[in-house]
């Protein structure tokens, strides 16, 4: 996940690498992410990785709802 | 009494992210097997396993940690700047990331990855702050383990 000046710019990325667009974030989505995916202690000895339920509630929470975020879509292409 | 395989998994993984949250990188195998009194070959098997449980990034030549997210045990385009030490993000989520597991202030330089210009974000009292900008994921969230390096 790179961090880019514009979308504008993400499009001539994507153009030079012949790679498609993905998702956008903004600034202060990428950060709620930030925070509710390394919130947790991954130290504790109970700590876990999100399941896949998990998640997708919390891309939900976070407006995430398009097919990208889908966990569980039969991979595309 | 002889631990089982998960018990050592819980113990490395402590000290793995012990190690990375106090100076801001992970551990190499041989100071944890003598930080853990762990034979050498259990602490590699260790590490394989958080590897296979997509806790872990490891180092395809030797087997060294390359990513204990957030944290990167390599040099990359996204400097954390804590008042403790500076360290590197994996990417700009894992970036932003290393501020919120910390839950301290932080600075962030990075540059677009189009054109290169610096960009800069800072994190203070639980806000973000700095230029404008967008985030980009370039793979669906099913993919990201397919190439977690270039993800």
């Amino acid at each position: 996940m790179l961090f880019f000046r514009s979308e504008e710019h993400v499009d001539r990325w994507c153009r030079q690498w012949n790679l498609p667009k993905g998702a956008l974030l903004s600034l202060d989505q990428g950060w709620r992410l930030a925070q509710a995916w390394y919130g947790t202690d991954r130290r504790e000895p109970d700590w876990r990785r999100k399941n896949v339920e998990e998640a997708e509630a919390l891309f939900s929470e976070l407006g995430l709802t398009s097919p990208f975020w889908d966990l569980r879509a039969n991979p595309v292409g | 009494m002889e631990q089982t395989s998960q018990e050592l998994d819980r113990l490395v993984r402590k000290y793995v992210y012990d190690t990375a949250m106090y100076r801001g990188y992970p551990p190499f195998l041989a100071e944890t097997s003598t930080a853990l009194s762990i034979p050498l070959p259990d602490v590699q098997a260790a590490f394989q396993r958080l590897a296979d449980g997509h806790i872990l990034v490891l180092q395809p030549e030797n087997g060294e940690i390359l990513m204990a997210n957030p944290f990167s045990a390599v040099p990359t385009p996204f400097l954390v700047e804590l008042e403790a030490f500076t360290c590197y993000g994996n990417c700009i989520w894992d970036a932003l990331g290393i501020p919120a597991l910390l839950a301290q202030d932080a600075r962030i330089k990075t540059a677009c990855g189009d054109c290169g210009t610096a960009l800069g974000l800072s994190v203070v009292n639980g806000q973000v702050h700095g230029d404008s900008g967008v985030i980009h994921f370039a793979l669906p969230a099913r993919r990201w383990w397919e190439d977690i390096v270039f993800n």
